[in-house]
């Protein structure tokens, strides 16, 4: 039993990575929009098979609270906001496709090398994944730091968050719930702010293009 | 009635007043003003208790705790917090803010006030991280108080860098977590400070090396150590007078708090030897990247961010030193946040005159505002480290501190860089302070009176610098045990 349970671990968090590089090769928001919708399905698919097999009844709040916050909500509110900004696509990125795919690549990697402690140590059987929650943190931090549109570093910032949960889970069942509940209300205020600033953005620029915003410097 | 309640209630308070009263009246600025000497005084009740020995606690599993570091914090984000409250905007008269910013600073600027509170006094570090998020958010929404295109890139970059780096602390903080699972077993309360202490000597080393390294890259971006710092000239340039001496007072020094209470923990488990290598290393960036800015630095508000770059890593560097180089750092902390909120507030007058932040556009300073120019003058003389002013002391017993820790090589670059900021900024405040003011610049002091609370900052700097009183001395000393010297 223990070993579908880690092969089930296994396959979410693969599932969960995947998403998240698909921002890397894809141009238009509605992508991400999509892939960050099914990557916190997954996640929350994750959350649930771990309190099931975990025994745990506080996850499945977790898990409940995930599917409401990041996949129904948060969603829509990017819906909404993509529909406004359609034709700004992430045509010209600062580092190009190719080079990007290589580069998460080398960054999945260095994920197993800095998590190899972690996996040493734990005696649970969702420990096969954290690797793979790490490679998803570093991955969405270098989306945030290699795309152009406030939308697109949004969606990575919130993958990058996805990842930090899967870690949670994989690695403690996650931390202790009333913990969980401020958490993710602090996701959400800090996505509703970061709304208001794009729109923001867009009103003052007229583009949610970041390169233009160069007029600080030293 | 409860210490904690009388610490964390009045800014709650004051926010839900702002919230409330609409449109907005001044009889909200002034209650709010009042209140916030209610929290000054409750953490000055804190201090009192730990000068006779005792940590308070309150809540269900200690949910909430004042040890002497907590204590240091709290008056420190009080005390900032009243000077915001009496100096902000909407205290009546005209300040350039109309009743919506005015509103707007009241409610958001208190839910800073409050968030800063919490983290510093809750014994979770889990809840600790939750509010320093919190802070994050509250205070991204005043940067806009004036929509223009610079404060609205300001206020972009500083959400988007403040969130990633405070969600790496909470990677840092779920890997910590992981750690104590590990060894201990899941526990409802495994996260609360104290717990976590008394397992840390058993963690296990290489996981907790990693779940610092994560969380002093996710704090320190907040408290704006190089090369996370690049929001924060930004922010506190295109800020509100009052959101800048908050951000640069207290705020670094609250995101620096909690990398002290994970030091604290990683200290415990691997030796201090682990800390003291990364606290040098981005110490030195941060100072080295702080001075060779100042030197091309055209923007008095951003030569002031900038400073503040330069004085958190020398905390930084004093984190390093053993137990007399915290002690300096914390000394440090305390004489940085008197200096340079007050001088956010006095470029904030200056701004209002000569509606410029260049300093090239400013001249004369000493003749159209005597007061204002005087006491700017006094607290650059004090922030780039002159005696007879407090930071003098702390920098100078951070260096003894590390010529005693046998780091000579390390105070000496330090010391070849601090002339290069003294330069650049004495230069600057030349400029400012003489010459003749340009046409069309009104002479005389306007509304006076917010010079009387800023003036007894410059007296409590001096007193800094002249002597050290005993019950702050005991404070620190306790704050030297608690960071696990």
């Amino acid at each position: 039993m223990d070993s579908v349970f880690s092969q089930l671990c296994v396959l979410g968090s693969s599932l969960v990575l995947i998403f998240g590089l698909i921002l890397l090769w894809r141009r238009g928001v509605t992508a991400y929009v999509t892939a960050f919708k099914w990557q916190s399905i997954v996640l929350s698919a994750v959350t649930g098979i771990v309190a099931y097999y975990g025994d745990d009844h506080e996850l499945y709040w977790v898990a409940g609270a995930l599917v409401v916050l990041k996949v129904l909500v948060i969603p829509r509110l990017l819906r909404r906001m993509q529909r406004r900004f359609a034709a700004e696509r992430e045509l010209e990125p600062y580092v190009n496709t190719a080079t990007s795919l290589v580069i998460a690549g080398l960054l999945v990697l260095f994920g197993y090398a800095i998590t190899r402690p972690l996996v040493a140590l734990s005696q649970l059987p969702t420990r096969a994944g954290m690797p793979l929650a790490m490679g998803l943190v570093l991955v969405s931090l270098f989306v945030v730091i290699s795309r152009k549109k406030a939308l697109t570093q949004v969606v990575g910032f919130l993958m990058l968050e996805n990842g930090i949960a899967l870690l949670a889970v994989l690695g403690t069942y996650g931390i202790p719930l009333i913990v969980e509940l401020g958490v993710f209300l602090d996701v959400l205020m800090g996505f509703l702010v970061m709304q208001i600033f794009i729109y923001q953005i867009h009103e003052t620029f007229e583009s949610i293009d970041v390169e233009q915003l160069n007029r600080l410097r030293h | 009635m409860n210490t904690f309640i009388l610490l964390l209630g009045p800014p709650l308070v004051g926010a839900l007043m702002a919230a409330v009263v609409r449109p907005y009246r001044s009889i909200v600025g002034w209650t709010n003003a009042l209140l916030s000497l209610v929290s000054l005084g409750a953490a000055v009740s804190l201090w009192r208790h730990i000068l006779a020995g005792d940590v308070l606690t309150s809540g269900p599993r200690e949910f909430l705790r004042a040890d002497a570091l907590s204590t240091l914090l709290a008056l420190c984000v009080s005390a900032v917090g009243a000077l915001a409250a009496w100096l902000g905007p909407g205290m009546g008269g005209d300040d350039g803010y109309d009743g919506a910013q005015a509103r707007r600073f009241r409610i958001f600027g208190n839910l800073f006030t409050f968030t800063m509170l919490f983290a510093v006094t809750s014994n979770n570090v889990g809840f600790m991280w939750i509010a320093i998020e919190a802070t994050t958010i509250t205070s991204a929404m005043l940067i806009p108080l004036h929509v223009t295109k610079a404060s609205v890139e300001a206020s972009w970059k500083y959400i988007l860098i403040g969130s990633i780096g405070i969600a790496l602390a909470f990677a840092g903080t779920v890997l910590g977590y992981f750690d104590f699972v590990n060894l201990a077993g899941r526990q409802e309360d495994a996260l609360n400070w104290t717990v976590l202490m008394a397992a840390a000597p058993h963690l296990h080393a290489p996981v907790i090396q990693l779940a610092f390294v994560f969380i002093l890259i996710g704090y320190g971006t907040k408290a704006g150590l190089a090369p996370m710092h690049t929001w924060l000239p930004d922010a506190h340039s295109e800020a509100p007078a009052p959101l800048s001496a908050m951000m640069s007072g207290v705020l670094l020094a609250v995101a620096l708090y909690a990398v002290i209470r994970w030091e604290a923990v990683a200290n415990a488990a691997v030796g201090t030897g682990f800390t003291d290598g990364l606290f040098i290393v981005l110490g030195v960036l941060s100072i080295v990247i702080a001075a060779f800015s100042l030197v091309v630095q055209q923007n008095y508000k951003r030569m002031l961010a900038y400073s503040s770059i330069e004085h958190t890593g020398l905390m930084c560097v004093g984190l390093a030193l053993g137990p007399l180089g915290t002690f300096a750092a914390m000394l440090h902390l305390l004489n940085h946040t008197v200096a340079k909120s007050m001088m956010f507030f006095l470029a904030g007058r200056v701004l209002h005159r000569y509606r410029t932040t260049e300093i090239g556009g400013v001249s004369g300073l000493l003749r159209t505002m005597p007061w204002t120019g005087g006491l700017f003058a006094a607290g650059m003389l004090a922030v780039v480290g002159l005696p007879p002013f407090g930071l003098f002391i702390s920098e100078f017993a951070l260096f003894r501190a590390g010529f005693a820790a046998g780091r000579p090589w390390l105070m000496g670059l330090v010391l070849a860089l601090l002339p290069l900021a003294f330069v650049s900024m004495i230069g600057r405040l030349n400029r400012m302070l003489y010459g003749a003011p340009a046409a069309g610049i009104a002479v005389g002091e306007g509304s006076a009176w917010p010079l009387i609370p800023l003036g007894l900052c410059v007296t409590a700097l001096v007193v800094l610098g002249l002597t050290l009183p005993a019950p702050l001395q005991t404070l620190l000393e306790r704050i030297v045990e608690i960071a696990g010297r």
